[in-house]
Formats: C-alpha cells, structure tokens, sequence
C-alpha cells in the first residue's frame, strides 16, 4: 500500500494538470486558429490583418515612410517631414508600445509584399530594439501587421527562445495546453484588483495610469535604474544577437524590392544637462550595429549626445514635447540628409 | 545550485536514483560529493571555505576528546576561526565602512578600501551548523566523531545547505551515522511537501515579489503605496523561506532524513514570543540556546538587586539577554544597520511582551475573541519589521515612517489598493492553508513525523489530488519572473 500510495501522488500529480487540456478548448474560444508563431503562442482567437493601412499607402504612394513606435510618434510631424522632403510627401506607421517584430511585419506586409516602393523607409528606435524581437511581443500585438502564416518570424522566434527551458515547456504545453488557460486567466487576475481600486471605465484607465505615472523610470530610484540598466548589459551582445533578430531580414526584405533603409537611434532621457549613460556595452554595441548598417548599404543616424536635444525638450520617459515634434524633424532632415537624399 | 531549476530536477533525479542503490557508507560519499558539487556549481571557490570549516570542527572535536583539558582552548579555536572566516567575508566591508565614517565623523578623514569579493552563499547557516557540533560537544552534549566523512557529510548535507534549517549536531549526526531505509510513505509525504513548496515560490512568492520590487524601487512611495508594498513583502519573505524549507526538507527525507519543521504558520502568532516559536525555528532555538540562556544565565546571577524600576532581576537578565540576542540575530542576518534595527525592534517587542505578561491576563473565554485581534496586530507588527527588513537605505526609512495617509493622492491610493488586491489574490493558498491548519483541518502537506504501516485511503486521494493541483498551478500561475531565494543572500 505504502508504494502504491506514492504511485498514486505522482501519478496525481502528473495525471490532475490534464484536466487543463480537457478546459483549455472551451477558454480559447470557438474562432481560435493556430497562431503565426506557434513556436511561442498557442492557438488563440487573433484580431484580422489592417489592410486599411495598405489602402491609404496605396492611395498616397509616399516617397518616405517612417515605421516606429511612440518614440518615432512623439518626434515626427508628418506635415512638416512632407513638406521638406516634397515630392509625393511622408507617411508614418507609429504604434505605441511595439517593437522590431511589429516593424518587421509592417514593412514586409504593408509595404513590400504589396507593390509599395518608396524612396526609403525610415526606422525608429532605442538601443538594442532591433535585436531584441521578442520586445513587447505579447499574443495579439502583432495581429494588426501578421498574416495567417509568418514562418520566417516563427524561426527567428523559436531560434531565440530555443533552449533547455523552451523545450520542457514545449514538452508540457504538448501534454497539458496550459498555455490557454494562463492566456485566459492571467490578465483576469491582474484585472481583478482594479475593481476594488476604481469605479468602471476608470478600471481600464487605472492600469494604464500606473504604468504611465507611477512607474515610470523617473520614478525610480537611482540605484532601481542603474540595476535596469545593468541588467540589459547582457542584451548589448551585437554579433550574438543578429542571427536571432529581424534585422537581417529587414535589410535583405529592402535589397530585394529595392527600397532604400534608414535607421534613427532616437536618444534615450538626458540626465539633467548630460546626455544619458551608456555602458562600454552598449556602446560596443551601437559600434557594431553602426558597422553592419553601412555594410549593408543601410543609412545610420543616432540623437545619442546631440546638445539639440537636452533635457528641457522631454516630456515623459524618453517621449519627447508636443511642441518640440516640428523642431526634431527639421532637425533629423537637417543633420541627416543622407536619409532623405 | 538552486532549487528552481532544471539543473537541480536533473541533480536531484540522478542523485537519488543512485543513492538507493549503494550501500551505507557509500550512500556517505555520494552525499558529500553531490552537495560539493551542488554548492560548488556556480563558484568552486566556496568548496575551500566549507572545507576549511569542516576541518576545523572536525579537528577541534577530536582535540577535546583527545586532550580533555584542553577543550577550552579548543572550543575558542573553533569560534575565533569560523566567526574569523563569517567576518572577513560578511561583515568586513560593514566594519571598515563604519570605521571611516565614525572616524571622518571625529575629523579624520581616512582612506579606505573595499573589499571585491562575492559573499559565499549560505555561509551564515553552515558556520552556525558547524559550530554548533563544537559547542555540543565542548558541553558534553555530542560525542566527537571519528569519522570526516560523516562529520564533512553533516556539515554539507546539500537539501538545507544554503539556507536552513539550521540542523544540531545531536539530531542530524545520528541520521548520518545509521542505515537509512528507503520508505514509500516518506517519499509520498516529501513529494507533497516539494511540490507545495515549488508553488509557494514560484506561485507565490514570485508574484508579490515583483509587487514589493516595484515599491521599494520607487524613489517616494506615498504612505498606502509604501504599506502594499510592505504587505506584498510581508508575503513574499515567508512564501520565499518556507518553500526554500519545504522543498529542502522534501529532498532530504527523499535521502531518508528528516530536517526539523521551521515555519508553523507565524502569520498567526498572537504575541512576538508565539512568532519566534513560528518564525524560521531552527535559528530561533539555536540563538536561544546558544546566546540568550548563556547571557539570560549570567545575568540573573549578576544582578544584586531584588527589583529595579518595578522589575525583578529575572525580568531583566530576560529583558537584556533578549535584546543583546536580538540585535545578533539581526546582524546574522547581513552586514547593514537596517538589519541591526529589525532585531532590536523585536529585541523590544520581545522584551515588552515579556513585562506585560507578569500583568494578569484576562479570562480565558475573554482571550479567546480577543485571538483574531492579538493574530492581526501581531501581523501588524510583524509587517512594520519588515519594513525595517527591507527598505537598506536609512534616509529612505525615516523618510518612509514620517508618511502621512493625508497626502495620498487618487492615483496613489487606487494604486496601493490595486497592488494589496494582487497581493492578496496571489498569496490566498497561503492564507487558506493556515486557516485551515489553524481550524483544525488535516495538514496534507506536512509531512509526517511517523511511519505509517497502512496509509488513510482518503488522505492519500486527497494528497494524490492536491500535487496535481499544485503543479497545475505551477504551470498556469507561476511568474515569468523568477527571483533568487531571499535568504540565500544570508
């Protein structure tokens, strides 16, 4: 009896987790499909592809298209950037809150796989944003620029997750599907607290507040940012992270079609009259992806230490004024000309 | 090598498989090469340290038993040179630091160095281990041993290694030292009790960890922010530290050996003197043993007077002896003044609690409505200690205890409510756990003290269903970020 009692506990144990492949169906909801990157994301219901955005690109057939995110957004004026470069003007595909694998996708499904051929794409971005693909992938936020299937992406993801871990997580998730489940409940969990907190649309806005006021690296105290920073030293591994990252897929998507590249490293925060810090890491790291763009026939421009843009010019994090988004963009037009020759 | 994760599943798989299947003193030797090996595993150098402890109580014991009028000398051998190892590597940087600023203080500016070098993990726990076995044996308690491997296997048992419990000599020797037989109960029971202990930290302790991160990263926390960040940490640390426990005292009784019980749910202690008989035990018997009833013993032969200031000598040989230990058992803890706060802050919980308890206590009926109030506020204090814990940088102390509810914004308080919420949500197995101990439920994760010859059927469903549970919860709910174990850094 006593072995039999120890069979049945672990047998409990491996055998009870099941019952979350029996629930995980009914929580994944009746139109979820096999995501486009299934090396880390189970089947889920996906928001359609935009092809809005191919439309408008099509009607306006620009000569420069900017992709970033709200860096990108907090520093161009459109109107201004077309009426500098003239021509047939400027489009931008600014989304808050995204990284290189949205960009990847919206300049491989909204420009090139669809006839679009400006002169030149712009990318916006900060430090190692480009090797970083998994940076602010999370399930949906790439729906808006995926198609049904992103084999491509899917390899760059699972070469970069791949590792002794993934694999017993692939291992578990085959037998158990507990991936639906944490999809479903986790964002309940981390919803629920709102309600004590906050009446009703003010609980959708709470969250958001948090993360915009309260935790804010200004917030922090010094010694909280420096970890931060040091932390992400490992991350600053140019030649290590490239094969893994969008970016040689992106340079040879522009050879291809012909389209020319351009890459804006927009300056982080200044601390107060100094430009901010980078680690030898980092700067190591700038070096080599400076090197690789110019190999490549990219153009390079980085803010880093630029004394037109201090501290006075920066709203929140590293956005910078509403009023200051006309001056950067004749300012990047001026000290870049390369980029818009 | 730590506990979660894979390289420790596989450690563990392979170690115990091959266990089984050797003889006794081989059993030993495997014992003591896998803990080398799980200690060694990031930095090789903390394997001279262990050793070097060993040796010295393992030759200062056999010096006592050898030169018997020598003991004396043995016994400040072996305490000069393990506090003398403890000291350089702990608390040199605290010492020299604290030097140069009393002296700069005085007008003398000198120059001083800091010392690079990684503090060896569990240090603190297996020097008081150590030590432990010398005293013993210096009072007569133990009988030196003869054998190294068994006194080396002791000393670096791998399960409790890095942080406890804190194992005495006359209760773990003898485990080392006789046949052990594999047991299929103990093996169900420790399943359970390693499983619980994975959810609770990375369930638990993981996710209100990354709450109290957040506040105490924060530069000027408002006053109900500061408090859920206390709570999440007030959560965190016992999740943390008893999972490390659970876990390590599954492993061991896999290896057929019991490790003593150190957390009985102290979250509800009604009174600091309950929380020290709940709260991480085996160092809380062990400075009581050690330091307390030593200091306690002499001072009550010291102290002419019958009474001073309304006390007798006893109340006060009590009242100092708890103090001075407090304040040691803070500075075991790490080589910072905030540590130093927190023990003698419940240095003086101790000490009151102890004066108001020669006042005459209520009825019995009366006493008990009053328990869940005396289990709060024993938790309130408990909380405002760990503040104490926690917050390392003094101004940022005092800041935080001059907060005042009556600047708390709208976003600040939302804020602190949503995170007490998460917190709360996160940690609730925790509390269900102790309410339903505390109710007088069957504690299916406790492993058991005796050998059962004919296991309960319901019980064994029961626990049969609660491991898969928790490692279901494991898969959904654990965070994706993982922290290191808190009282590693001790």
């Amino acid at each position: 009896m006593s072995w039999l009692s120890l069979g049945l506990v672990v047998a409990g144990a491996l055998v009870v987790p099941l019952g979350l492949r029996a629930v995980s169906p009914a929580l994944r909801g009746p139109k979820a499909a096999p995501s486009y990157i299934p090396a880390i994301e189970s089947p889920r219901e996906r928001a359609p592809f935009d092809t809005s955005v191919v439309t408008d690109l099509n009607q306006a057939r620009p000569d420069y298209i900017a992709i970033g995110d709200s860096m990108a957004g907090s520093r161009i004026a459109l109107g201004d950037l077309s009426r500098l470069v003239g021509g047939r003007g400027a489009a931008g595909l600014f989304d808050a809150a995204r990284g290189s694998a949205y960009w990847y996708l919206a300049f491989k499904n909204w420009i090139v796989d669809r006839g679009i051929r400006p002169k030149a794409v712009i990318f916006f971005f900060r430090d190692e944003n480009l090797t970083d693909p998994l940076f602010r992938v999370w399930p949906g936020a790439l729906d808006r620029v995926a198609m049904d299937q992103e084999s491509r992406l899917n390899e760059i993801l699972a070469a970069r997750v791949n590792g002794t871990y993934h694999q017993v997580h692939l291992t578990t998730q085959a037998l158990y599907k507990h991936d639906a489940v944490r999809a479903w409940i986790e964002p309940k969990i981390l919803r629920a607290p709102t309600a004590l907190a906050a009446d009703g649309p003010g609980q959708t806005a709470l969250l958001d507040a948090m993360n915009d006021k309260v935790f804010t690296l200004e917030t922090l105290r010094p010694m909280a940012v420096a970890d931060m920073q040091a932390a992400d030293d490992a991350a600053f591994d140019f030649r290590k992270f490239l094969p893994t990252s969008v970016l040689p897929e992106i340079i040879r998507l522009g050879a291809e079609s012909g389209i020319h590249l351009a890459f804006v490293r927009v300056q982080r925060r200044p601390e107060d009259h100094r430009p901010p810090p980078q680690s030898p890491a980092l700067q190591r790291y700038i070096k080599d992806l400076a090197a690789y763009l110019v190999a490549n026939r990219a153009d390079f421009h980085d803010d880093w230490g630029d004394p037109d843009l201090p501290l006075e010019m920066y709203d929140d994090g590293d956005h910078l004024k509403d009023e200051y988004r006309s001056f950067y963009t004749a300012l990047l037009f001026r000290k870049a000309p390369g980029i818009f020759r | 090598m730590i506990f979660h994760s894979l390289d420790f599943v596989v450690f563990f798989l392979v170690t115990v498989t091959i266990y089984w299947v050797l003889p006794h003193r081989w059993q030993n030797l495997l014992l003591l090469v896998s803990s080398y090996v799980f200690y060694g595993w990031v930095h090789p150098w903390f394997l001279a340290l262990i050793f070097a402890t060993t040796c010295i109580d393992y030759g200062s014991t056999r010096g006592m038993s050898r030169w018997p009028h020598r003991k004396r000398a043995l016994l400040w051998l072996s305490v000069v040179t393990n506090f003398g190892l403890l000291g350089y590597f702990k608390y040199v940087n605290f010492f020299v630091e604290n030097v140069a600023a009393a002296l700069g203080a005085l007008g003398w500016h000198v120059p001083h160095a800091v010392l690079n070098v990684a503090l060896p993990v569990g240090i603190s726990f297996y020097t008081f281990q150590s030590m432990s076995y010398t005293i013993d044996v210096y009072k007569g308690h133990a009988k030196a041993r003869t054998s190294l491997l068994d006194v080396a296997t002791f000393v670096s048992f791998f399960p409790h290694l890095v942080a406890g419990p804190i194992m005495r000599a006359t209760n773990l020797l003898p485990q080392v030292e006789t046949q052990r037989r594999f047991s299929p109960s103990a093996a169900r029971d420790a399943t359970l009790l390693m499983a619980w202990g994975f959810f609770k930290k990375l369930v638990i302790a993981d996710n209100v960890g990354v709450i109290a991160n957040k506040v105490f990263a924060l530069k000027a926390p408002e006053f109900y922010m500061l408090w859920a960040g206390v709570f999440a940490f007030s959560i965190q640390i016992y999740a943390d530290f008893s999972a490390y426990t659970d876990i390590a005292r599954g492993t061991a009784k896999w290896f057929g050996f019991d490790l003593i019980k150190n957390f009985d749910h102290p979250y509800l202690a009604k009174g600091p003197s309950d929380f020290w008989r709940r709260w991480n035990i085996s160092l809380s018997t062990w400075f009581r043993d050690y330091v307390f009833l030593p200091i306690a013993y002499k001072m009550s032969g010291a102290i002419k007077a019958d009474r001073a200031l309304g006390l007798d000598a006893i109340t006060w040989a009590y009242v100092i002896g708890m103090i001075v230990t407090m304040l040691t058992a803070g500075l075991w803890h790490g080589a910072s003044w905030n540590y130093v706060l927190w023990g003698a802050y419940h240095g003086v919980l101790l000490a009151v609690a102890r004066i108001a308890g020669a006042f005459p206590k209520p009825r019995k009926r009366i006493r008990r409505w009053l328990a869940p109030l005396q289990i709060a506020g024993m938790f309130l204090l408990t909380s405002l200690g760990w503040l104490f814990f926690r917050e390392t940088e003094f101004a940022a102390l005092v800041r935080d205890l001059q907060l005042s509810p009556s600047q708390a914004t709208v976003l600040g308080t939302q804020t602190a409510v949503y995170l007490f919420g998460l917190a709360a949500i996160y940690s609730a197995p925790l509390w269900i756990h102790s309410l339903w101990v505390a109710a007088g439920g069957p504690d299916l994760v406790g492993a058991m003290l005796h050998e059962e010859t004919r296991p309960h059927l319901g019980r064994v469903a029961a626990q049969a269903g609660l491991a898969g549970l928790l490692f279901a919860g494991v898969l959904v709910l654990r965070s994706l970020t993982t922290l290191d174990f808190i009282y590693f850094q001790f």
